[in-house]
């Protein structure tokens, strides 16, 4: 067992109980998008952890890393699209005032 | 405690604590930049963890995603500067539940898992940069262009929802 890879993997742990609460607690929709990239960065520290102690021959673990890289960028890229949407009908990109997405 | 060790624990306590801070200042700059520090802490973590290019193109990237990330806040949020001390939180309980369950759990699963032994040698910079290269051109072709595929649809689409005719706004 490698004591640095438990510390990386707690620093993953914990990004992601701290993103997990952002997301839920936060009422701002930018404010959401950070806490979504916080649960992905602690993705991309599991991941690079695990290459570098476990598997460091193999390249596709960190072809894994530019994938998650992907997807922040895309999550980030539609989620500014639909606040911006949001803000032009709206005027808030306040969630408590987004119900009517409930259906 | 070697020195990788040491700079693990100091770039990844970083990374946590300004995670935390992103979502305790009244300051949507300040939130922004805080983000901006933890990805950067993040990218720090690989490199030392020696993985130099992910590392090198972690920070790249997300410098600048945050500098997007700052301009929007202060373009959409009510109070940017945070001197009304507003909140802007809900279901707060809910959501420290959440947060430290999902620790417990994973911190539970890190430590009680037999991992195996670690190993010590990595090929260097030059050849992991190379192998990544060949990775993505060869073998993980396919998934490498329908990442950047999507990026391209969703930044079209993002651009054609963003600038798409809307009904007058309610006052």
């Amino acid at each position: 067992m490698s004591f640095e890879l438990m510390i990386a993997l707690s620093v993953g742990a914990a990004m992601f109980g701290t993103g997990l609460y952002g997301a839920l607690s936060q009422t701002n929709l930018v404010m959401i998008i950070m806490g979504v990239e916080l649960v992905l960065a602690a993705a991309l520290v599991n991941l690079v952890a695990f290459w570098r102690y476990l598997h460091p021959d193999e390249p596709a673990a960190q072809m894994f890393v530019l994938i998650i890289m992907a997807v922040m960028a895309v999550e980030m890229t539609v989620g500014f699209g639909i606040a911006i949407a949001r803000f032009r009908s709206r005027g808030s990109v306040e969630m408590e005032e987004a119900r009517e997405l409930k259906g | 405690m070697t020195i990788q060790m040491f700079f693990l624990a100091f770039f990844g306590g970083a990374a946590v604590w300004f995670g935390i801070v992103v979502f305790r200042t009244h300051s949507m700059v300040r939130s922004a930049l805080a983000l901006l520090f933890s990805q950067t802490a993040v990218g720090l973590m690989f490199l030392a963890m020696q993985a130099e290019f992910l590392g090198v193109l972690q920070i790249m990237m997300m410098a600048t995603e945050m500098s997007v990330m700052a301009i929007f806040m202060v373009m959409f949020m009510m109070d940017p500067g945070g001197m009304g001390a507003m909140e802007m939180t809900h279901q707060k309980r809910l959501s420290l539940w959440a947060g430290g369950l999902g620790v417990v759990a994973a911190l539970a699963a890190i430590w009680l898992a037999n991992w195996g032994p670690a190993v010590a040698e990595v090929p260097s910079a030059a050849e992991q940069t190379a192998d990544l290269g060949r990775e993505l051109l060869g073998r993980s072709m396919f998934i490498f262009q329908s990442a950047g595929l999507t990026i391209l649809t969703a930044m079209v689409a993002a651009t054609m929802v963003a600038i798409a005719p809307q009904k007058e706004r309610p006052e």
